[in-house]
């Protein structure tokens, strides 16, 4: 009993694990400030400025996306209104959102908000995945807006019989079970005109989320083998 | 557009099945490792099974670098890993140690 | 265990095992039901809905296991304390409000559905966030209820005894019911969204809910191998440094891909790939305390088992090696940011999840059940019987079945829908109609009915036990 060691002793374990624990948690806050600065929701102002965010402000709905390779950083990148000389967002090319390319930031951000809303309202993220995160009873909508089915030549635009992406998906959202793409349908969630709009505004700002690369080769490679 | 994956290689598709077969080996054997170890220890195994112990830890050492390099891990991964494989190799020992302490000062 | 009339804190425990007991159930048919609709689209279509069945499949989840760690909190307090929990009536009260908060919840799930897109669906309706779907007025009536219970807990064990179990346990309630707090608000931005959703889901599944398996084991193997307190104890405090010092930050692992900066993918690595070593310690613990208990008899010249709970010690085993099956060995070989790339949000997720939660809870959880049940009939020594033996092996092959049927439909989404065809939507769905993917998704459905059937076995050994004339009383 003499030589009792530290190591065996509950005091000293108890110490180290309140340590450890603080110290984990200090790290982690610290880090959440840093982190909630640069995911933080960017402006209007930054968009014309020519800023990158992370997260760019709801008018991003006014320009052309993309989603392209960055040899720099090594994975694809979102790029915003066209690119500049080093491939990245130059900020100039816009695009038209329900005819129109100057929605104001209160207007962008109204219909964001609504579709953000719809997004939980209708419970999206039980069958679908957002960033990667959800149900994989459907497709992941990270990028969504960019998927070439969607585009002028995809399927799914021929399908609702519109001319523009937007529009296209819009119509599928509010009448999902008029069009079967698959055996698996989506079913209808009582989505109305305006909240269709507010979702794919929602998508189409997801899809300018800076999301380091996920997911990786998206909509590149066509006709791809089939597994094994 | 160049091929950046000079940059930042992806993996091949025939690599993925090799990928998650080594990591789930690698925690497996692990698990063989301390497994046996504390088995002989509180002798319910023999000391002859100490080796195969060691043998296991050798096995998880091997299925995490052929997982490593399959997946192209940067440096900091590398290295990472390398650290954790010699943590695991003492962390036995170390546990066991103080376990056998606690039991020395307690009931003797 | 000697009194003859229950203490009213295990009287409630009981109470709260019970109604743990039944959300399993609706848990497992909910969850077959979601697994039909991956195998005949139609089943139940525009009725109840994949992400109807899938919301309750979850939420049942979650819901039954916090009922059955505060059902074991309960349990556990007067054995450890000594004295009898303090406020008691509250916590028969709380519980009564909890479980009519439920009901209300799941009956707006099944009937309401969805609601239009403003705050009255957000308060009333559905969150529309995995796992914790539940309506605002539903999350401030949690929050009322796990501040009664964490009081409960700290007025009995500042009164009481605390032992370091109690200690361990009422830092960890307080992390735990504080942290649901981090997903109470609405944000029109889905990166900061998810960046605090994750607080609750991770910081509950891969901290605090492991520490207090840690503490539950702890105590299993104090009351059903009589373990060395001070050994268990001091191996309690080294998992919670463990546990808490990779788990806290392997959150990093969650912060690939939602738009957070690239950073976390060093963290989430370095971090992610420590995580698997409490597992393994707490593996080694219980073999470790089981030898060395059973060798000290068998020195003294008996040879009969010290296990005085056989079902209870098997489930307690099977956690100890299903936490390090399904959180260490299926979380670890998709953690790397590498190939996380490929396979977040696929069946992968999905294989994991299944194990995980079995393995490192409900395991633990079933066995403090079965613990409560020896208690509650003054059992001296419960020992197996055919159907808990059928229970465990079917219950478990069943969840293992699944896992690896989940695994092979993964697979072949990260090679086709991910690898190749990057997640669009024509990706997608020719993965899904991959012929690997569509037999592992035949196969799960079939596992998940072997689960079902050992549940009902479980149910009835459960049910049966005060009975049964074969236990030592």
């Amino acid at each position: 009993m003499a030589n009792k060691s530290v190591w065996s002793d509950n005091r000293f374990w108890q110490r180290t694990a309140t340590w450890v624990t603080g110290f984990a948690a200090v790290l982690l806050i610290w880090l959440t400030f840093d982190t909630s600065a640069q995911i933080s929701m960017g402006t209007d102002e930054d968009l014309k400025q020519g800023v990158t965010k992370r997260v760019p402000g709801p008018t991003v709905i006014n320009y052309k996306i993309e989603y392209l390779m960055d040899a720099k950083r090594g994975h694809e990148i979102p790029v915003i209104g066209g690119k500049n000389a080093e491939g990245r967002s130059a900020f100039q090319e816009k695009e038209k959102f329900f005819g129109r390319d100057d929605w104001t930031e209160e207007e962008a951000g109204a219909l964001l908000h609504l579709g953000k809303l719809g997004s939980q309202a209708k419970n999206c993220m039980n069958c679908h995945t957002l960033l990667g995160n959800g149900a994989y009873y459907a497709p992941d909508l990270t990028k969504a807006w960019l998927d070439p089915a969607w585009g002028p030549e995809g399927s799914l635009q021929a399908m609702t019989g519109k001319n523009t992406k937007e529009e296209a998906m819009a119509e599928f959202l509010q009448h999902p079970s008029q069009y079967p793409t698959h055996e698996r349908m989506m079913p209808d969630l009582g989505i109305t005109a305006d909240e269709a709009k507010g979702l794919v505004a929602f998508l189409k700002h997801m899809s300018s989320i800076d999301t380091n690369g996920f997911p990786r080769n998206f909509g590149k490679i066509q006709g791809a083998v089939h597994g094994k | 557009m160049i091929d950046p994956s000079v940059i930042r290689p992806e993996i091949a598709l025939d690599d993925f099945l090799p990928i998650f077969l080594s990591s789930a080996l690698a925690m497996l054997f692990g698990g063989f490792y301390v497994g046996i170890y504390t088995a002989v220890k509180v002798k319910m195994l023999k000391s002859w099974a100490m080796p195969i112990a060691y043998l296991f830890w050798f096995l998880t050492a091997y299925s995490l670098y052929i997982m490593g390099s399959l997946m192209h891990v940067g440096e900091f991964t590398a290295k990472a890993l390398i650290v954790s494989m010699i943590g695991y190799l003492l962390l036995p020992h170390a546990v066991y140690h103080m376990q056998h302490q606690v039991h020395e000062e307690n009931e003797h | 265990m000697a009194s003859n009339t229950l203490n009213e804190s295990k009287q409630l425990a009981t109470w709260y095992f019970t109604f743990a007991f039944i959300l399993f159930g609706a848990q497992l048919l909910f969850g077959l039901v979601a697994a039909t609709q991956f195998v005949m689209p139609g089943f139940l279509f525009e009725i109840l809905d994949f992400s109807v069945a899938r919301t309750l499949h979850i939420n049942a989840l979650v819901v039954w296991m916090v009922f059955a760690m505060f059902g074991s909190v309960y349990w556990l307090l007067p054995d450890e304390t000594g004295i009898n929990t303090i406020g008691i009536k509250m916590g028969k009260l709380l519980y009564w409000i909890f479980v009519a908060a439920i009901a209300v919840v799941v009956l707006v799930y099944i009937f309401v559905q969805v609601g239009p897109a403003d705050e009255t669906t957000i308060w009333f309706i559905m969150e529309g966030r995995e796992y914790i779907e539940a309506p605002r007025w539903a999350d401030f009536g949690i929050v009322v209820v796990a501040l009664g219970f964490v009081a409960n807990l700290f007025l009995t064990g500042m009164k009481g005894k605390q032992t370091g179990i109690v200690t361990v346990l009422m830092a960890d309630m307080i992390a735990f019911a504080g942290l649901y707090l981090a997903g109470m608000f609405f944000t029109d931005n889905i990166s900061i969204d998810q960046y605090w959703w994750w607080w609750v889901i991770h910081l509950w599944v891969e901290a605090t809910w492991e520490v207090f398996v840690g503490a539950i084991a702890a105590y299993g193997l104090i009351t059903m191998i009589g373990a060395h307190r001070k050994v268990v104890e001091m191996w309690l405090w080294i998992e919670v440094a463990m546990l808490f010092g990779s788990g806290i930050l392997g959150m990093g692992h969650h912060y690939f891909w939602i738009g957070t900066p690239e950073y976390w993918w060093e963290i989430g690595a370095l971090f992610s790939a420590l995580e698997p070593i409490p597992l393994v310690a707490m593996f080694v613990h219980v073999l470790y305390d089981w030898g060395k208990t059973q060798g000290a008899e068998e020195e003294a010249g008996n040879s009969a088992s010290v296990i005085n709970n056989k079902p209870a010690f098997t489930w307690f085993v099977l956690n100890a090696f299903g936490n390090f099956l399904g959180a260490g060995i299926w979380g670890f070989f998709h953690t790397l940011p590498q190939v996380n790339l490929y396979t977040h949000g696929t069946q992968f997720t999905s294989a994991h999840g299944h194990l995980a939660f079995f393995g490192a809870y409900a395991t633990i959880l079933i066995g403090m059940m079965y613990i409560a049940v020896q208690g509650k009939n003054n059992i001296k020594v419960l020992k197996n019987t055919k159907s808990s033996i059928w229970a465990v092996s079917m219950i478990a092959g069943g969840v293992m079945g699944m896992t690896v049927a989940l695994t092979i439909a993964g697979y072949v989404q990260v090679l086709v829908s991910r690898a190749q065809m990057g997640a669009t939507w024509a990706g997608y769905f020719d993965g899904q109609a991959g012929m690997w993917f569509a037999q592992g998704m035949d196969w799960r459905l079939v596992m998940g009915l072997v689960t079902f059937l050992g549940f009902l076995l479980l149910a009835k050994d459960l049910l049966t036990t005060g009975k049964n004339p074969v236990h030592e009383r």
